[in-house]
């Protein structure tokens, strides 16, 4: 128990030194003098007596001295000199310490800002308690990536939950709802289930979630608001839980509000969630029933692989209702959540994370090699303070105080480059990077670069720290030469190039990607192309003719523009994905057998007006293109893509030929009229599907609701965006519309690839920057240390060009073993980075070679200038005052 | 610094001051030098100096309380004195004292008898 009074006893010591030190003094003069006294008394003289009472009382000094140690805390007082010591060190050589404290700043300001992205990615938990167990359930098939369950299969597993603890059901995606009352807005409406909220263990804010009631067909609609639709629109009002909303027309009743850090688990966002209402009478009749979007909480203690085990019985169930040529190509997938939301970003997030730390790393090294060329100068000092006493720890624990205070310094710096880095980061990262616009500097971030800070300056500070100075120094026997400590700078020099190796390596396969990817054909032309993509609200086009009627008219208008060549109708547009798309085997031709077994994979297709192809550039090939009459209702013609007309119809003309589509017995036979030249229709990467087209028209096949204009010109696209954008306000004036020229809609496929090329190229050259730094401060410090030993190479004789290529070797051994040590590293680097890669293999020896190149080059280039010194050195004066 | 006469040792001077309080009541630091003289009829080489971080330690623990006052001589002093703990500690580590001496004396009289 008196360990604590100790403790709290020695820390007021500490705090109120001063006052104490008075007491002490008056009380311990006090003593003394009242032993003089007596002593007087005693008989002896004054000077005598003082004498003898000092003697009686055995060193004033040093009670103090034992006294303070007990009663402050001794090692606090040792830090706070030790800090002293350091800061004056710092502020009186200037130099160093800008230099010191840039290059760190670059380090953890870079480190930090990137970890503030990913972290998101790979590590903060979710905004969901227990995270770690919920997972996305369901089946994957060749057209679908994330797991998806079909309503019947789901309805039956809903009643017994096998390795689960809850599941829940939403419809993929997210729909356009309108509100519809005043100041009319389109909003995003996520239909999920009563179980949503409770399966991601959410309450809402405000109200309460859906009853079982009110998750029914044919029950009155209620609605609960995202908290920004809350604050934007109800001002974040609590009395919304008594309103109602108009949505497309029907009213909905609100019952509750979500907590402002709730997301949708699939990271769309969305305004409005209403109830699914999952009719089990219906799903059954139109068997396997609609697309479900499955998520589940796992029991406790059950993991992923248990789980897939648990389902395989439901499974069995679930795929034999399927059809049958679907079967086989159908897998059951469970996923960690956090794995379906950030899956192709977590290769991408890991591997600029490491970048990031190597260049954190060469940072590190940099200073270290700083503070060890520091600690050769300074050998003097330190060792007449070892000579008087103190000990190797004690300078030791002054060498990291530096150090420290540097890498916090340093740290500080890094904090506020890290805050404008996230700032450019967000500002030019493509769409789809998971939280990127969350990521800023919170406490979690400030931790971690305060963890990262204080090792860094661990793992610059410990070199210097072990330096040991010398006492010979004391006694004149300067060295001539290179001292000790110089191999370890060499060794430090080394490692920097090794590390700026595999980065330039790395980064060096990216960018040739990203070039071969801005570069790969599209199959289209898509300079002076303008593409409008319009989404009708279900309420005011309720009708397909309306909606027919609207985008008729619009094409009409457009065509009237003069410097207007083309103007197109489509449901959807290449190169990005998001075509519809059906299977090989639902294309029937007539007079062949259907295909034996499997689905032969998706199949994309869209519907066109006869511009399109002239708009977008794409060649037909054989036949014709849609003409003005394939757009009256009794004709059927298609139009195949190249690849689908190889499939079908391989070593003859398919121009003629009769298909019939999706399966259907009674469906029309259409009669193939042209076959079109190969678009990439699903990113720039994959050659795409196979695909077809059907004529822009009034049928129940087409989706009339949203589709694209796409109008070629030979004007200048900005003033015809901003016509078409009057037209269509002059048609339907609270319509939102978005338009972008086509080659705006390609450059985005390739924005993600770019960013992480960017970065990583922009790290690979902070490291050879700072690579290039630490060459050229080591090379020029072995010259002045050696200035003693060249004045004397030169007076024996010695050419400077001897001389030069002393330097220049020492130089040359540091890269040539660094560049083979990167060279190993770049192979394990580079392998990583494989599936980022486009049409470029990541051992790519040139690239190797280039990264060798530029370093070399790099090298002689910082060693050139101290190199060229140390071949001038004037004998006369290296001998007389080196 | 180590005590550097090795007469005293640590736990006795302790054990010498609370005893020293006990009997004289609140002194200050030369007082009690000069109490512990006396007793010891001079016969133990106090260095005098050694008293004040061994009152300090004391008064850390809650020992000793010390409050300033005018001594006799009209000057200000540091006067300390028994906590109820202290007088607890004291107790025990007199009670310890004297078993440990017991055995000592016993086992030196068992050595002189063999």
């Amino acid at each position: 128990m008196h360990r604590w009074r100790v403790v709290f006893s020695r820390a007021w010591g500490f705090l109120h030194k001063g006052r104490l030190d008075d007491q002490l003094q008056e009380e311990l003069q006090a003593h003394l003098d009242q032993l003089t006294e007596e002593n007087i008394r005693n008989g002896m003289s004054g000077e005598d007596a003082r004498a003898a009472a000092l003697c009686e009382f055995g060193g004033v000094e040093q009670t103090k001295e034992i006294y303070r140690q007990q009663r402050g805390l001794p090692f606090l007082d040792v830090a706070l000199q030790d800090l002293r010591f350091a800061l004056r060190g710092l502020v009186k050589r200037p130099g160093f310490t800008i230099a010191a404290v840039l290059t760190l700043m670059l380090g953890i300001g870079a480190a930090t800002a990137v970890f503030s992205v990913v972290d998101r990615i790979l590590f903060r938990s979710l905004p969901y308690p227990h995270d770690d167990r919920l997972v996305s359930f369901g089946l994957l098939a060749p057209i679908e990536r994330d797991e998806f369950t079909l309503g019947a299969g789901y309805i039956d597993f809903r009643k017994e939950l096998g390795p689960f603890e809850a599941i829940t059901s939403m419809a993929p995606g997210t729909t356009d709802c309108d509100i519809t009352e005043q100041h009319p807005v389109r909003l995003n409406c996520a239909l999920v289930e009563q179980t949503f909220l409770p399966t991601f263990g959410t309450e809402p804010l405000l109200g309460r979630n859906f009853t079982a009631d009110e998750d029914r067909k044919d029950a009155p609609l209620v609605a609960i608001l995202s908290y920004g639709l809350w604050k934007s629109r109800f001002g974040g009002n609590p009395d919304v839980l008594r309103k109602t909303i108009s949505l497309d027309g029907k009213t909905a009743q609100i019952i509750g509000v979500l907590p402002a850090r709730f997301e949708m688990p699939t990271l769309r966002s969305a305004d409005i969630l209403i109830p699914l209402a999952l009719d089990e009478a219906q799903q059954r009749k139109t068997a396997p029933g609609a697309v479900l979007r499955t998520f589940a909480r796992l029991k406790p203690g059950v993991d992923v692989r248990q789980a897939i085990a648990g389902l395989q019985p439901w499974f069995e169930l679930a795929i034999s209702g399927a059809p049958p040529e679907f079967r086989k190509e159908i897998h059951l997938s469970v996923r960690p959540l956090r794995e379906r939301q950030t899956s192709d970003a977590r290769l991408a997030s890991w591997i600029l994370l490491g970048a990031v730390f190597a260049v954190l790393l060469v940072a590190c090294t940099n200073v270290a090699n700083l503070l060890l060329a520091r600690a050769t100068v300074r050998e003097r000092e330190l060792a007449v303070r070892a000579a008087l006493g103190a000990s190797r720890g004690r300078l030791a624990r002054q060498s990291l105080t530096e150090s420290l205070l540097l890498g916090l310094l340093g740290g500080a710096a890094g904090c506020g480059l890290a805050i404008i880095l996230i700032r450019v980061f967000v500002s030019i990262a493509p769409e789809g990077i998971p939280r990127l616009q969350q990521a800023g500097l919170d406490v979690r971030v400030g931790a971690f670069a305060l963890l990262v800070t204080i090792a860094a300056a661990l793992i610059f500070g410990v070199a210097p720290a072990l330096y040991r100075p010398s006492t010979e120094i004391m006694m004149g026997k300067e060295q001539i030469g290179a001292r000790r400590g110089g191999s370890l700078r060499q060794i430090l020099v080394v490692a920097e190039i090794a590390i700026s190796i595999v980065l330039l390596a790395s980064a060096g396969p990216l960018l040739r990607s990203l070039w071969k990817l801005q570069n790969a054909p599209t199959g289209m032309e898509t300079e002076n192309v303008l593409t409008e993509q319009i989404s009708l609200g279900s309420y005011n086009y309720k009708e397909a003719t309306q909606q027919f009627a609207f985008f008729t008219d619009l094409e009409a208008r457009l065509k009237r523009f003069p410097g207007v060549t083309s103007v197109a109708l489509s449901d959807s547009i290449p190169p990005a994905g998001q075509m519809r798309s059906t299977i090989l085997a639902a294309v029937e031709v007539a007079s062949k057998p259907a295909l034996a077994e499997g689905t032969g994979g998706p199949v994309g297709w869209r519907a066109v007006t006869p511009d399109y192809f002239r708009a977008l550039a794409i060649p037909i090939i054989a036949g014709r293109g849609f003409r003005g009459e394939d757009r009256l209702p009794g004709e059927n013609p298609i139009i195949l893509g190249d690849t689908l007309a190889r499939e079908l119809f391989p070593g003859e003309s398919a121009v003629g030929k009769q298909v019939r589509l999706f399966k259907t017995p009674d469906g029309p036979w259409r009669t193939v009229v042209g076959v079109a030249a190969n678009v990439k229709n699903d990113g720039l990467v994959t050659n795409g599907d196979p695909e077809f087209y059907l004529p822009w028209k009034n049928d129940p096949l087409i989706n009339l609701r949203a589709g694209y204009v796409i109008v070629r010109t030979r004007m200048n696209p900005k003033s015809v965006a901003s016509w078409m954008r009057s037209e269509t306000a002059s048609l339907d004036a609270t319509l939102p519309v978005s338009i972008e020229t086509m080659s705006q809609r390609v450059g985005k496929l390739t924005e993600r690839p770019r960013f992480n090329a960017m970065l990583l190229c922009l790290f690979a050259s902070i490291a050879v920057l700072l690579a290039a730094v630490g060459i050229y401060g080591v090379i020029g410090f072995l010259v002045v240390e050696r200035t003693r030993e060249i004045g004397v190479r030169l007076a024996l004789g010695a050419t400077p060009q001897s001389i030069l290529k002393m330097v220049m070797s020492s130089v040359a051994r540091c890269t040539i073993v660094g560049a083979m040590l990167g060279l190993l590293g770049a192979w394990f680097c580079t392998r990583l980075l494989e599936s980022l890669l486009f049409e470029v293999r990541a051992h790519d020896p040139v690239m190797f070679g280039l990264a060798i190149f530029a370093l070399v080059a790099v090298a002689i280039c910082a060693a050139w200038v101290p190199a060229r010194r140390a071949m001038r050195v004037d004998p006369m004066i290296a001998l007389r005052y080196g | 610094m180590k005590p550097a006469h090795g007469e005293v040792l640590q736990g006795t001077l302790d054990l010498m001051v609370l005893k020293t309080l006990e009997a004289m009541g609140p002194l200050h630091g030369y007082g009690i030098a000069q109490r512990i003289q006396q007793v010891s009829k001079d016969l133990l080489k106090l260095n005098q100096g050694t008293l004040y971080p061994a009152l300090l330690r004391l008064e850390q623990r809650g020992w000793v309380r010390s409050k300033f006052g005018v001594s006799e001589n009209n000057r200000k002093a540091r006067y300390y004195s028994l906590t109820a703990a202290g007088r607890r500690q004291l107790k025990t580590e007199a009670a310890r004292w004297e078993r440990m001496a017991g055995v000592i004396t016993g086992m030196l009289a068992g050595t002189e008898g063999a």
